[in-house]
């Protein structure tokens, strides 16, 4: 047995274990990247460097073994900065976008790409729940939505962008239609309150989210019915149908959300009464008047209620705000995306958590290169945008199917289990910091079951591991040395040939989104 | 191409072998037989051995020296060192492609017959710029000179059938004519000079014997012919040519047969006449023993790695043996403990000289204590440094002392079997030395129970492919292993865990060259030389814009001022010495302000470079600090294996930035932004060449931070960054034409007897014109 001590703390191990080994032994966290549970350490990413006393250089705890009286430090400043570092270069080579530049265009962050693709295989129940993920009315904003997802849709610069609000449209109305329409699970009530006031997108959209966490919602409004200026505005009936906006409503209602109508805030109920029956009051009011008297004290010099912006917390305890009344754009989607952030916010402050402040790297390669807009038309249908036979009636099974197949796929299929991406996000890594020579992107699709995206490769060599454990014949093999060193199939095969069963074992695997599942 | 018949594939295989580890040399036959390698034999050898489609590919695609498409006839080489880039090697290569009219991103010529590379280092520094044409170096390139160099290379290999007579020895000799054909000396034609010698004894029966030698070093006289008369006397002639050989000989030599006698009698009459007439060409010229730069030369010198240099046939086991080789073997056999030679190491203060400086004893002990069935030895000689060329000269030239050396640490740690790993760029080196084992083979002085004792040593020579990592020893082993030469991260070292898992003893060829000198003489002879901390000599390939460049050995403790001025003979075309850049891309430079910096590990290491295996290159102040930065972390970036991100990726991002600084495109905050990530990879990547690839740049940061700063406020003050300055023809112009004759861009339009001008659009920047400027009317701004 070997003793060492990490952090000052003392562990005793085996010997010819690494120092990694040692600090999880001691639940000290190293963050690793390159390094897999089972397979051999390929100590090439440098993000688990330490410090050995007594050792010039810094060393990476996945390969390091351990030596009797070994002292090592897992964090300190200069530890920090070269971790930051490592992935800030690795981050300077990778090619690709975390998520699409239509999840990043839209302002409530729906997963855009993941509905297409649900579209595209007919999984129509699994693409409402992407949308009302992030989307609590997609009916009502398929009608309305000035879509700015698409104004950065990257099909524009080939012909024009995916018709994604009609997408969405066809989506919401299928599941409206339906007669088991989509319903969210929601936690068990755990005694909390929240009073919102104002009934318009913006409150109904915090409703929604703060009901299904399990804390009751009671909205008041002062018009008779909610909906605020989608109900009480001049909005052409044709292209939003009253019938549309009542429908997906009571979606909402049918969560237990309580609405009060015809109540006015500082004339029929004011703000003090409201916090005494409350945990936390929610102030979503569209345009602003005379109300702001009864809490002058948030309200700012332009008439609008100061909020302290990523968690829409006022100065006075316990009150939160959104929408236009805080300065927001005015367009439904903004107040829909206010809603459903400073629900996150009021549910963290009553359940005392702390918000998650760190904000999601989100990699980003730019305007693409004409051979790599070639290369991701290939992937996709050379349809010209589909327009719909009917406005009112929207698009058909059949036209939204081969409408979604327009779409490039240009985000990351593995976001959302991409280590990279975590750590650039827990580093605080910057976008950038290294400019320079960027390859093309480039994407391997002729598997069945994976895709495979060079450019995000960090030549761990997990896969090659992965492969030769699963006995391929062909298998993966790096190719080249130094920068443009890279993971191929051997002899110029193709990756039907070298992954004929380890595909599946190369995705789990694989630290970044160099190989995804399909779909 | 040929079409890859399985026969072939199936011969390399019998000779070679099938088991896994014999990866590379297979991959190398096949490169042999084809030029290049064919997927489908390397397919074929996937079937036919041990060897898998991932391990052959990641070689394959490794080394430089493999090719996936098929080459032209002869394979051209560039040699892009450090002393051929600060002589232009760079315009060569682009002059090589513009006269076979090869277009950007081609390497080959459309009739097949030539492709031009580049290469890392030919370790012919003093010939710098040089080339070499399949296996024929040539030195002092320049862009006129190239469709003579390739007319004579053409026919050199119709010639090639051709063999010449061989003359029958003569009785009574009246002595020797010496002369070295190591590979540099053979790349300014020592060996036509040498048959040239042949020719002429043979036809004035002359009692000479015409003799191949160790280098003598003197690399700025070579072709040297040193006559050495029976009575001892010595006299030497520098830089000669074919044509000097009979009157040399005629000199100092009567032939035996009288009628003979009369003939070559009339000859040197005629001859002598002629030449007082005409006088030699201004590059050749005879020396007495006396001449001032020998003496400096040589004088200044320790030979002790370089022992009878130019005395000795490197081949000759018989005259090795007459001057004592093998005798330090025999005696550490028969009268010494292992014990006793590791206490003379350590008294004798020997570091290892491939770089590190790491005491040999401690590496010797480390693999002497470890109980193991099987132990190696291992002689590094991939020296892969552009500007350094002392590991290939030892080779050509003491090739026996080498395997003694290895013998000798053998038997003291106690391994058995062991390898000389040699680059590939190195023929004449692979050649001698296996000749050299073939030899010792022979005499019983390797093999099975050697001088008849209980100790058996088995040695093997392996050829490197083109790849400076592999001079890192666990890189090496992994290549010698078959396996993609990948660095791994130590401890455990080498010494307890090399090659196939066994302790493993890796020394530089001049840390064995160094061994038998120390058990002979004493370790305090030895240690009588140097500095506290570091004991002995060191070998140095001196080059760059020096005098006379070559090869020297001298004692620790010399200072740079005196390697340059007194041995060197000061900077060439009477510049000033602006730096020395010591160690190669793991080095730094030395500023002429700290001139007086001693050569020893310790000293070098303030001074902010290293002692690294020995290249030392000389600068002067038309070369630009932040061009020489960028150069060699462009050779360090392209090699490094790609492993660890701050190699891979932060080297190829200093290297962008520098890039920048010399196209003019720097900005502010680059300097800093260079000492962040450059002192990053020192610090968090695995291998030596990770560790030291920014020493480079931070060197010269320190040492002449106001030129960076130059280059980011748009001037290059040497005058040296193409995209910085341009040439214009001022009112000194004679109107002669010449600089309009020698433009290879035809920048400068020929207008006989007025100014000419420079079209700055079409110009190359490549200087020619001021170079052949009569009236000095070329300025560069």
């Amino acid at each position: 047995m070997i003793t060492l001590t990490i952090d000052n703390q003392t562990v005793e191990v085996s010997e010819g274990s690494t120092i990694l080994q040692a600090a999880r032994k001691l639940g000290i966290e190293i963050p690793t990247l390159c390094f897999s549970e089972g397979f051999k350490p390929s100590v090439s990413c440098m993000v688990c460097v330490v410090r050995v006393a007594g050792v010039k250089h810094l060393v990476p705890a996945c390969g390091t073994r351990v030596a009797d009286n070994m002292a090592v430090i897992t964090h300190s400043e200069e530890i920090q900065a070269a971790r930051q570092t490592a992935i800030e270069l690795l981050l300077s080579e990778h090619i690709g976008d975390c998520v699409g530049p239509c999840m990043r265009g839209c302002p409530a962050n729906m997963n855009i790409p993941v509905m297409i693709r649900q579209i595209v295989s007919g999984q129509f129940e699994d693409a409402i729940a992407t949308v009302k993920k992030d989307i609590p009315f997609p009916a009502i904003l398929g009608r309305v939505c000035p879509a700015p997802c698409e104004k950065v849709c990257r099909r524009n610069q080939a012909d024009s962008a995916v018709s994604i609000c009609l997408l969405k449209r066809f989506v919401a109305d299928i599941d409206l239609r339906s007669e088991k329409s989509y319903r969210p699970v929601c936690q068990p009530s755990i005694g909390k309150k929240v009073a919102i006031i104002g009934a318009g997108p913006c409150g109904l959209s915090a409703a929604y989210y703060l009901q299904q966490a399990g804390i009751d919602c009671t909205v008041y409004d002062d018009h008779e019915k909610p909906g605020g200026a989608l109900r009480y505005s001049e909005i052409d009936r044709a292209i939003l149908p009253l019938e549309v906006l009542e429908n997906e409503i009571n979606q909402i209602f049918r969560l237990k959300v309580k609405f009060q109508g015809n109540i006015r805030l500082g004339r029929d109920v004011s703000i003090d009464e409201l916090e005494k029956q409350n945990d936390a009051i929610f102030i979503a009011l569209g345009t602003f008047n005379e109300n702001n008297k009864d809490f002058p004290e948030i309200v700012a010099k332009d008439n609008k209620i100061q909020v302290d912006r990523p968690l829409y917390s006022t100065s006075r305890e316990g009150v939160f705000a959104g929408g236009v009344c805080i300065g927001s754009r005015n367009i439904c989607i903004r107040a829909v995306a206010d809603g459903k952030e400073a629900a996150d916010s009021i549910r963290s402050c009553i359940l005392g958590q702390k918000v998650q402040e760190k904000k999601e790297y989100n990699h980003q390669m730019g305007r693409l290169k004409p051979e790599e807009m070639e290369l991701f038309l290939k992937q996709a249908s050379d349809s010209e945008r589909i327009y719909p036979q009917s406005v009112i009636e929207g698009l058909t099974a059949t036209e939204a199917q081969a409408e979604a197949k327009r779409c490039l796929h240009c985000d990351c299929r593995k976001a959302d289990g991409c280590k990279l991406r975590d750590l650039a996000t827990d580093q605080e890594a910057r976008r950038n910091v290294w400019p320079g020579q960027r390859k093309l992107f480039s994407q391997i699709t002729a598997h069945e079951q994976v895709v495979f995206e060079p450019g995000k490769c960090i030549k761990c060599g997990l896969c090659i591991q992965a492969a030769k454990i699963a006995g391929e014949a062909l298998g993966l093999s790096f190719e080249g040395r130094g920068f443009n060193m890279q993971i191929v199939v051997p002899l110029e095969k193709t990756l039907v040939e070298g992954l004929r069963n380890a595909s599946t074992e190369c995705v789990r695997v694989c630290p970044t989104g160099a190989f995804s599942f399909k779909c | 191409m040929d079409t890859v018949d399985l026969d072939t594939i199936e011969q390399i295989v019998e000779r070679i072998g099938r088991d896994a580890c014999h990866a590379l040399p297979l991959l190398q036959a096949v490169q042999a037989h084809y030029g290049y390698l064919p997927t489908e034999a390397i397919e074929s050898l996937c079937e036919l051995t041990d060897c898998e489609p991932s391990q052959l590919w990641s070689i394959a695609t490794f080394y430089d020296q493999f090719r996936l498409k098929p080459a032209g006839r002869h394979l051209i080489r560039v040699c892009i060192g450090t002393a051929c880039h600060v002589k232009g090697a760079g315009q060569i290569f682009e002059a090589f492609k513009r006269h076979l009219h090869i277009s950007e991103g081609e390497d080959t010529d459309a009739q097949r017959l030539f492709t031009v590379e580049k290469v890392a280092c030919l370790g012919c520094c003093m010939l710098a710029p040089a080339v070499q044409i399949d296996d024929v170096i040539y030195g002092y390139l320049t862009h006129e000179t190239i469709p003579q160099v390739l007319q004579d290379f053409l026919e050199q290999q119709k010639q090639a059938a051709t063999v010449s007579g061989i003359r029958k020895p003569e009785k009574v000799l009246q002595g020797q004519a010496r002369i070295c054909l190591d590979s540099s000396c053979r790349a300014v034609g020592s060996d036509k000079v040498y048959d040239a010698l042949e020719k002429a004894a043979a036809q004035m029966h002359l009692p000479v014997k015409i003799k191949n030698t160790s280098c003598h070093g003197m690399s700025f006289l070579a072709p040297l012919v040193e006559v050495v008369m029976a009575d001892g006397k010595i006299f030497r002639y520098g830089n000669t040519a074919p044509t000097d050989a009979a009157s040399i000989l005629r000199r100092h030599f009567q032939s035996a047969s009288a009628g003979a006698r009369i003939k070559s009698g009339i000859d040197q009459f005629m001859h002598t006449l002629l030449d007082d007439r005409i006088g030699e060409g201004p590059i050749r010229y005879s020396l007495s023993v006396r001449d001032h730069s020998i003496d400096a030369y040589l004088n200044k010198q320790v030979h002790i790695a370089t022992e009878h240099a130019a005395e000795i046939d490197p081949l000759d086991i018989a005259e090795y043996q007459k001057k004592g080789g093998f005798e330090t073997l025999r005696q550490c056999l028969m009268d010494r403990t292992p014990e006793s030679i590791l206490e003379e190491l350590e008294n004798s203060g020997l570091r290892g000289r491939g770089g590190g400086g790491y005491p040999t004893h401690l590496k010797w002990f480390a693999v002497h204590k470890v109980q193991a069935p099987q132990k190696y030895i291992i002689c590094n000689g991939d020296e892969g440094d552009p500007g350094a060329f002392m590991d290939r000269m030892l080779m050509e030239s003491y090739p026996y002392r080498i395997l003694e050396g290895m013998a000798i640490a053998a038997w003291t740690v106690g391994a058995t079997e062991g390898y000389l790993y040699i680059r590939a760029e190195y023929p004449l080196a692979l050649a001698r030395i296996r000749q050299a084992i073939k030899n010792c083979r022979r005499l019983g002085l390797l093999g099975e129970h050697i001088l008849g004792m209980d100790f058996s040593l088995d040695l093997h020579v392996y050829t490197g492919a083109g790849a400076f990592v592999c001079g890192e020893e666990t890189s090496l082993i992994k290549s010698i292993e078959g396996k993609r030469p990948a660095p791994r991260l130590r401890p455990p070292y080498p010494t307890q865990h090399g090659l196939n898992g066994a302790p493993t003893l890796v020394n530089n060829v001049e840390t064995f060259v160094s061994v038998p000198w120390v058990l002979r003489m004493g370790a305090d002879n030895f240690a009588g030389h140097g500095t506290a901390g570091s004991k002995g000599t060191k070998v140095f390939a001196l080059a760059g814009k020096i005098c006379r460049g070559g090869l020297v050995e001298v004692p620790m403790g010399m200072t740079i001022r005196q390697i340059v001025e007194e041995i060197g003979g000061g900077i060439e075309n009477d510049k000033q010495l602006k730096a020395v850049q010591i160690g190669g891309p793991s080095g730094g430079c030395v500023p002429a302000s700290m001139a007086d910096t001693k050569i020893d590990y310790e000293s070098l290491h303030t001074a902010g470079a290293i002692m690294g295996s020995g290249g030392m290159v000389v600068l002067d102040e038309t070369d630009c600090m932040v061009d020489i930065a960028r150069y060699f972390l462009e050779f360090t970036q392209q090699q490094s294996c790609g492993r660890c991100t701050f190699c891979r990726v932060g080297t190829k991002r200093m290297l962008e930035i520098l890039e920048r600084l010399c196209e003019g495109q720097g900005c502010a905050g680059d300097i800093e932004k260079l000492q962040q990530i450059g002192t990053q990879i020192q610090n968090n990547s695995i291998c030596g060449l990770g560790k030291t690839a920014p020493n480079p740049v931070l060197s010269t940061i320190e040492h002449f931070r106001e030129e960076y700063q130059a280059h980011i406020d748009g001037t290059c003050p040497a005058g040296r960054c193409r995209s910085l300055i341009h040439y214009s023809i001022t009112d000194e112009c004679i109107g002669c034409t010449i600089c309009a004759q020698h433009c290879p861009a035809d920048a400068i339009a020929m207008k006989p007897y007025e100014k000419h001008i420079i079209d700055q659009q079409t110009c190359i920047r490549c200087g020619t014109c001021k170079t052949v400027c009569p009236a000095g009317a070329v300025e560069v701004k």
